[in-house]
């Protein structure tokens, strides 16, 4: 089956600044695959040329087969921008019909199960988009992105302004979607939401594809920091311990730096009384970083 | 063409054309009755012997039919407001239809569609012509029905017609050269003032042209020389060559706008 997205080379500037510089990947039928990098990084100027929406001064893209100039390429497409913005003087389900008449051979299947996935609101859907919350204006976008079962889906920071619970069930959606064979592009800045629901990722830094791996990889490479607190003086022997790269100790407070297996160092710890355990969202900066600098993780 | 997006302007920009057609349709029917109703002419030609003989050639530019009542409602369509109406409307709609959209950020999801930027820039066209028209017809309304309401009939329906093309593509020709810059720019207002501004600045040179000798030869330059409802509707000029002027001009700036269009990248 040919893939779902193709890339090639794609490099862009505005300027002098170069927003891309030869990114390249391939987006197979069925995968999630996370886009990650932090804000700057080129990725809404990728999706953007993937969309037709601007032009590449190198390289191409194939969106199921097609190159994006061609308004048809985007009929089997559901795309969520970064920066949402709707039409404020229309009801949100005035808006969910008009995006759904620009495709009249896809009518919207998913949107009763989109609305109650969500927890959209009838209520919600009857007011005027301009005096909606902007977690709720984040979930119409959603709808109107995916209420057609589209093939290809593109995602930009898809889960800003949902709150945990939906952010969960927006997740098992994706998945949901995935195994029926969508493709979906998940692009963030959030490496932790990338990894709970990516299959494989590619990691981009001013405009340069550093690595496009499976999570697991990325997983086994990724040096985590984990702040623990004792009831009592932290354990002396924490930096001794398989995975930990290193250990910073001051009374009954630890923070260590792990690598790999975390199993060893929980096996360790359920001999303590651990007070507060917090792994901290890693900045994507350190993580790349520490990845991808000369003599770093790899 | 896509309906879709036709239903879409017309829900957004619907009360603002109503609007803008209800008041130059008033405005012209307001003209008929202050000319039916005292003695508008008498009063008016009273006032230019009173005054220099600048003003006088300044008056005399834009009472160009005289103090005739077929004149003085023909001075209707000359008049300052009844041309910024539709001025207003066609510079708002250009500067909307694609910088406006660009700032309020609403052009990604749309272009995302299953919809080409050609299409896209049909819609609006097509739209802002038939809003155009709209106004232009509630205008001559104003003017038609005012002529009957008060025993006035100086225009047939005939010239009335000839003078209403005249100034749907005066107006549609603004909305051209609009859409010509809306389509470089990012930002609503950053395209409606160079707008309005040639609009201005055309209006003003055809005036003082009209007066000073040393300015003529900018007239022609102007889409103003191209605009006289006075010559139309009093002396029943011909329209061929005004007509074939400002069509000229809303092809080529739609050309312009619709080769860059396709071009930018969005927002």
């Amino acid at each position: 089956m040919a893939p779902a997205l193709e890339v090639s080379d794609l490099a862009k500037g505005y300027g002098r600044v170069r927003a891309l510089r030869g990114v390249s990947f391939v987006l197979e039928p069925g995968e999630i695959f996370g886009y990650l990098g932090p804000n700057g990084a080129g990725k809404t100027t990728t999706l953007r040329i993937i969309l037709g929406l601007a032009s590449a001064d190198r390289g191409w893209v194939r969106l199921l087969g097609q190159p994006p100039s061609r308004p048809a390429s985007r009929e089997r497409i559901g795309f969520l921008p970064g920066e949402l913005r709707l039409h404020g003087g229309m009801t949100g389900r005035a808006l969910l019909d008009h995006f759904a008449r620009f495709r009249p051979s896809h009518p919207p299947v998913l949107r009763e199960r989109l609305l109650a996935a969500l927890d959209l609101k009838e209520s919600d859907l009857a007011r005027k988009v301009k005096w909606l919350s902007h977690g709720t204006r984040q979930k119409v976008g959603l709808v109107i992105a995916l209420q057609h079962d589209p093939d290809v889906i593109l995602l930009d920071e898809p889960t800003t302004g949902l709150d945990p619970l939906v952010q969960r069930a927006f997740r098992d959606l994706v998945r949901e979607l995935a195994a029926r064979r969508r493709a979906v592009l998940f692009s963030s800045h959030v490496l932790s939401e990338v990894e709970a629901v990516c299959g494989r990722v590619a990691m981009l830094r001013a405009g340069e594809l550093l690595a496009v791996e499976s999570i697991g990889t990325l997983r086994g490479r990724l040096v985590r920091r984990l702040e623990a607190r004792f009831r009592g003086p932290a354990p002396a022997d924490l930096g001794a311990l398989p995975g930990v790269t290193r250990a910073e100790t001051a009374g009954s407070e630890a923070t260590l730096w792990l690598k790999g297996d975390v199993n060893p160092l929980i096996a360790r710890l359920a001999h303590c009384e651990v007070e507060q355990l917090v792994f901290p969202e890693p900045q994507l900066e350190e993580v790349f970083l520490d990845l991808y600098r000369p003599g770093g993780a790899p | 063409m896509s309906r879709n997006l036709l239903r879409l302007l017309v829900r957004r920009h619907g009360l603002f054309v109503a609007t803008s057609a209800f008041l130059l349709g008033g405005f012209q029917f307001l003209i008929c009755a202050a000319v039916a109703s005292v003695d508008v002419a008498g009063a008016l030609e009273t006032l230019m012997q009173s005054l220099p003989p600048i003003f006088q050639a300044l008056a005399s530019s834009q009472f160009f039919g005289g103090f005739s009542k077929s004149g003085l409602l023909a001075f209707g369509w000359a008049h300052p407001i009844a041309q910024a109406l539709g001025a207003a409307l066609a510079i708002t709609l250009a500067t909307q239809a694609v910088a406006g959209e660009a700032e309020a950020g609403t052009i990604e999801l749309t272009l995302a569609q299953p919809l080409s930027r050609s299409t896209y820039l049909a819609a609006q066209a097509v739209f802002a012509l038939m809003a155009l028209a709209f106004i232009t017809l509630a205008g001559l309304a104003g003017t038609f029905i005012g002529q009957r309401v008060y025993a006035l009939s100086p225009f047939g329906p005939g010239p009335l017609l000839r003078f209403g093309l005249d100034y749907l593509l005066f107006q549609s020709a603004w909305f051209g050269l609009t859409l010509l810059f809306s389509t470089w720019g990012r930002e609503a207002g950053r395209v409606a003032l160079p707008g309005f501004l040639l609009a201005l600045v055309s209006y003003l040179v055809h005036v003082i042209g009209s007066m000073w000798e040393a300015w003529k030869p900018l007239v022609p330059w102007t889409l103003h020389a191209y605009y006289s409802p006075q010559e139309i509707l009093v002396h029943g000029a011909a329209v061929t060559k005004p007509l074939t002027v400002l069509f000229g001009v809303l092809a080529v700036s739609l050309a312009g706008a619709w080769w860059r269009f396709r071009q930018r990248d969005l927002p």
